[in-house]
């Protein structure tokens, strides 16, 4: 046998070996994942349990109701060309100097909305997530994003935050 | 090539040490680590999660092996192969212009960017060494 081929024979047998650890390892886990758990996200529930995936139309009340704040996780440049009306800005990367600012501005029992592009975007659970960790209470994510609220033809507004 | 035998041991223990610990920190957070595979938004939610719950059992036996040196040339290739994976991902992630953490290593991990894709050519290069040298005795 070359050398070659018994070098990518290892690795083969390598890999193998490392799926069936794997499986036996991660079983439980493998498990939940075959009934449909982490199919949308992740994250787990009771691990966050401040965090809640809303749809639109929640979303929508929670915005002419007036009381919850919109949190725009998208880049800066992609907000300025139009967001939610009354939402701030705080882009994915620079979610690590922002979160500051909001921890000090906001009250912890605010109610927090966050969205990001929508589709498959996963910078507003990121956002969540932070702030939750920061000790937030009630941060809803908006799983369809900006693109479901332009495209059901909700208020918007141009510009970049002026706060 | 460096035909260094003390030296290309020195070399198999640091990389494979480096494997083990990266996969020991994915291991004990799989869905975290799901999570850092979905953000790069290359691939679904399924390949996610079978990725992370493989992908730490790989570099921990490769590294396990290239340590011990059994298998080392597969153990070799399986890590080089794996650092060329995460350096062209890196370059994808960057020209896309994604904002991601690398997930390299668990919650020390930073920002896909140069930086992670020089420690993987500096990686890289103790692979090829361990992949290709030939003063080991092949068992």
């Amino acid at each position: 046998m070359t050398e070659a081929r018994r070098t990518f024979q290892q690795a083969l047998a390598l890999a193998a070996l490392s799926v069936l650890v794997a499986a036996a390892i991660h079983f439980p886990l493998i498990q939940r994942f075959a009934r449909g758990e982490f199919r949308e996200t992740f994250f787990v529930q009771a691990d966050y349990p401040g965090v809640r995936l809303v749809t639109l139309a929640e979303a929508e009340d929670l915005w002419r109701g007036g009381e919850t704040t919109f949190l725009d996780a998208r880049a800066a440049d992609l907000y300025e060309e139009g967001h939610v009306p009354r939402a701030r800005s705080v882009p994915a990367a620079e979610i690590g100097t922002l979160t500051p600012v909001l921890v000090q501005r906001m009250a912890k029992e605010a109610a927090l909305v966050v969205y990001c592009e929508g589709g498959d975007c996963q910078s507003s659970l990121i956002l969540a997530k932070r702030l939750h960790d920061e000790g937030f209470k009630d941060i809803r994510v908006l799983s369809g994003g900006w693109e479901e609220w332009k495209r059901a033809g909700l208020p918007e507004e141009t510009g970049d935050d002026q706060e | 090539m460096i035909r260094n035998r003390p030296l290309l041991l020195v070399f198999r223990i640091v990389l494979g040490g480096l494997f083990i610990y990266a996969g020991v920190v994915k291991v004990v957070d799989p869905l975290g680590f799901a999570q850092d595979i979905r953000n790069y938004r290359l691939v679904g939610q399924s390949i996610s999660f079978v990725a992370a719950v493989v992908l730490p059992w790989l570099e921990i036996l490769a590294g396990a092996f290239l340590i011990a040196g059994v298998w080392r040339r597969g153990a070799a290739l399986v890590i080089t192969g794996l650092l060329v994976f995460f350096i062209v991902l890196t370059l994808i992630t960057m020209a896309r212009g994604l904002d991601v953490d690398c997930g390299c290593f668990g919650s020390l991990s930073r920002r896909s960017g140069w930086g992670v894709i020089v420690e993987d050519l500096g990686m890289l290069y103790l692979g090829l060494c361990a992949l290709f040298s030939k003063q080991d005795a092949q068992r």
